[in-house]
């Protein structure tokens, strides 16, 4: 069963998210938080699986509540950032920030459903396409060339690059005829030489690298 | 030997020829009344031709000081910029590594930019006087030594020539082309200097650059709250609303109360949000309507309209306001007036229509902005965070002043704004807030 909290100061995104989301076989919204200073104490009371985020809430936003979350509990639950639209610069802060991935509020209640389910599970990246592209435009905003990456093994390298296309551990291992044990071992040793909590991160550290360039 | 031949009579020489002759062209009046107040200096009844022409040379300098002065009017610049950017060739092209430069199109109001103008104005009337007599002069010249030399003209050619030069006068045929190339050497490097110059006495001076950048970023920051406004607004009632009708579609069936309630929510969410898109909307014809930029909306002198339009949606403003009101800056004063509006708009979204009582007045310094209204019946109230009231909060910031919003104890919702009168406004930071 995945424990869900939900984050927003809108009373309606609440409670519509909530029904969408217990709704669902496997899914149950634990706990409703309407500001980001509410979040910690419930996490750590309710010990969720997932955490959706609203970025925007009216005392601690969403951002620095995902890095409060993300540094007191352990294991850190996995925060999936909500947001009207896609091209909002706090997305990109909150997915540095720590956050697996995020949701639009405008999207359907099956994706909605499957994007919870996505970073439960945690092999895969959420929406590969938008993290690339968001990247890849605050990075070149950025316009400075950050630190380089540590050194990776030539197999290491390889997997980072296929987890940037988007790949699941399970297409990993079959585009490399190797086992999804393997894999998983190799993307833990690829996350802890770079120092990030999950592959939306090392996805975005490879980009704003220039390990990885956008074709 | 293509590039020096392009460079005299390329596409650009012409162009550059065309701006000279303009500028002769410019010169004449001054130079007309210059040889009108020589003529009472010269001997009566001169017929000398060499004295008629140095009487001519000596008028050009005297015309250029009645230039100088002419050109000090402030319209003098955009005319004169417009013809250096359509005729004198490649004056914007930047300077190895340099920025584009660019020519100023603005009437030059301060004298700095006003002498600017007149130094170029008097060059280009000089080298334009210079460029034209030549082009008057020398190919009649060229074609009267030519006729000479192939012996048509007798030796009226020889004669002329012998009387300039004296004994060694050179053959026509080497004083022909000579004079050509004088000429379009000399229409070269005029056209060269004046491209040269053009963007340092015709660009715009640095305070005037200051002045563009410092307009800019007003827009910017005026386009950035539009958008934030549409983005709070509209944007997050509209995901509200999808998200709610996803929930009630879900369960419809198993849970139609929550259904009925979505049903509402979305209903009510939907109605404000148009309102509210109605505002944002209404501001972005007022900067289109009067072509102005956004800090150029109604000040408080609108108020009257804004609280009769109030009344027309249901809310009931009985106006309080003192005096001195007609006097504030103009900036506070538009500040105030949307103070007010997202004040009155924050009423009617969640109070729905009811009357509330507005106080404007002065004191201390500051303008006290003061809104009570009674809290609706069957609205839940979200003590701080309202998006309305975020809006007030970045506005009273803006300016250096403070805002406090909550419900009193006699059960009515109390909005107080208090804004500085002169207070330097704070710079604009908003493009940062989070959305």
């Amino acid at each position: 069963m995945i424990r869900v909290v939900i984050a927003d100061d809108e009373r309606l995104v609440r409670t519509g998210l909530r029904v969408v989301l217990d709704a669902e076989p496997g899914i149950t919204v634990v706990g409703e938080a309407a500001d980001g200073a509410e979040v910690l104490p419930l996490a750590r009371e309710l010990q969720p699986d997932v955490i959706l985020m609203d970025i925007r809430m009216p005392g601690l936003d969403g951002i620095r509540a995902t890095e409060l979350v993300l540094d007191a509990l352990q294991p850190p639950p996995k925060i999936l950032v909500v947001t009207t639209f896609e091209n909002d610069d706090h997305v990109y802060e909150a997915l540095r920030a720590g956050a697996a991935g995020f949701l639009l509020k405008r999207a359907r209640a099956e994706e909605m459903v499957q994007a919870v389910r996505l970073v439960a599970h945690g092999d895969s990246l959420l929406f590969p396409a938008a993290v690339r592209e968001l990247a890849v435009h605050h990075a070149a905003r950025r316009g400075r060339t950050p630190a380089p990456l540590p050194r990776l093994t030539e197999r290491e390298g390889e997997i980072l690059r296929l987890m940037s296309a988007g790949l699941t551990n399970g297409e990993i291992a079959e585009r490399l005829v190797v086992s999804p044990e393997t894999v998983k071992t190799h993307v833990a040793s690829v996350l802890g030489k770079l120092g990030v909590r999950d592959r939306t991160q090392a996805v975005i550290a490879a980009y704003e690298s220039g390990f990885v360039r956008p074709r | 030997m293509s590039t020096v031949l392009g460079a005299l009579v390329g596409r650009r020489a012409a162009l550059r020829w065309v701006h000279l002759v303009l500028g002769g062209a410019l010169l004449m009046p001054y130079w007309l009344l210059s040889t009108v107040l020589l003529t009472p200096a010269l001997p009566r009844g001169n017929t000398d031709p060499g004295q008629q022409l140095l009487a001519q040379l000596i008028a050009l300098p005297l015309s250029l000081p009645m230039a100088a002065v002419t050109a000090l009017v402030p319209m003098v610049r955009p005319l004169e910029g417009a013809a250096a950017r359509a005729l004198c060739a490649g004056a914007l092209a930047p300077r190895r590594g340099g920025p584009v430069r660019e020519l100023a199109s603005s009437p030059a109001r301060s004298w700095a930019a006003r002498r600017r103008t007149s130094a170029w104005f008097v060059l280009h009337v000089l080298l334009g006087g210079i460029v034209s007599g030549m082009s008057l002069t020398v190919p009649p010249t060229v074609l009267f030594l030519l006729a000479s030399s192939s012996g048509a003209l007798g030796h009226t050619g020889r004669d002329t020539l012998h009387r300039a030069f004296g004994e060694y006068a050179p053959p026509e045929l080497l004083i022909a082309p000579a004079l050509l190339f004088l000429l379009l050497t000399t229409n070269a490097l005029s056209g060269a200097l004046l491209a040269r110059c053009a963007p340092a006495l015709l660009g715009p001076t640095p305070d005037e650059r200051l002045a563009a950048a410092e307009q800019r970023a007003a827009e910017l920051a005026h386009r950035n709250r539009l958008a934030r406004e549409l983005h709070d607004s509209v944007g997050h009632a509209l995901s509200a609303v999808t998200i709610q009708a996803a929930a009630a579609g879900r369960v419809l069936r198993s849970d139609p109360e929550f259904a009925a309630e979505a049903l509402q929510a979305i209903e009510e969410t939907a109605r404000a949000a148009v309102a509210e898109l109605d505002t944002v909307l209404g501001l972005l014809r007022e900067d289109t309507a009067d072509g102005r930029r956004a800090d150029c909306g109604p000040t408080l002198a609108g108020l009257d309209t804004l609280v009769r339009q109030m009344g027309l949606a249901g809310v009931r403003v009985e106006t309080h306001t003192g005096p001195g009101l007609g006097d504030l800056p103009p900036e506070l004063s538009r500040e105030a007036y949307r103070v007010v509006q997202e004040g009155l708009t924050n009423v009617l979204r969640h109070a729905g229509p009811v009357p509330a009582r507005l106080r404007l007045r002065l004191s201390g310094g500051r303008l006290e902005v003061d809104l009570e209204n009674p809290l609706g019946a069957d609205r839940p109230s979200r003590p701080g965070g309202g998006r309305g009231l975020r809006g007030i909060a970045e506005r009273a910031e803006s300016r250096r002043g403070d805002y406090r919003a909550g419900p009193q104890p006699d059960g009515s919702w109390r909005l107080s704004v208090r804004l500085p009168v002169s207070a330097p406004p704070a710079p604009p930071a908003n493009a940062a807030q989070p959305h």
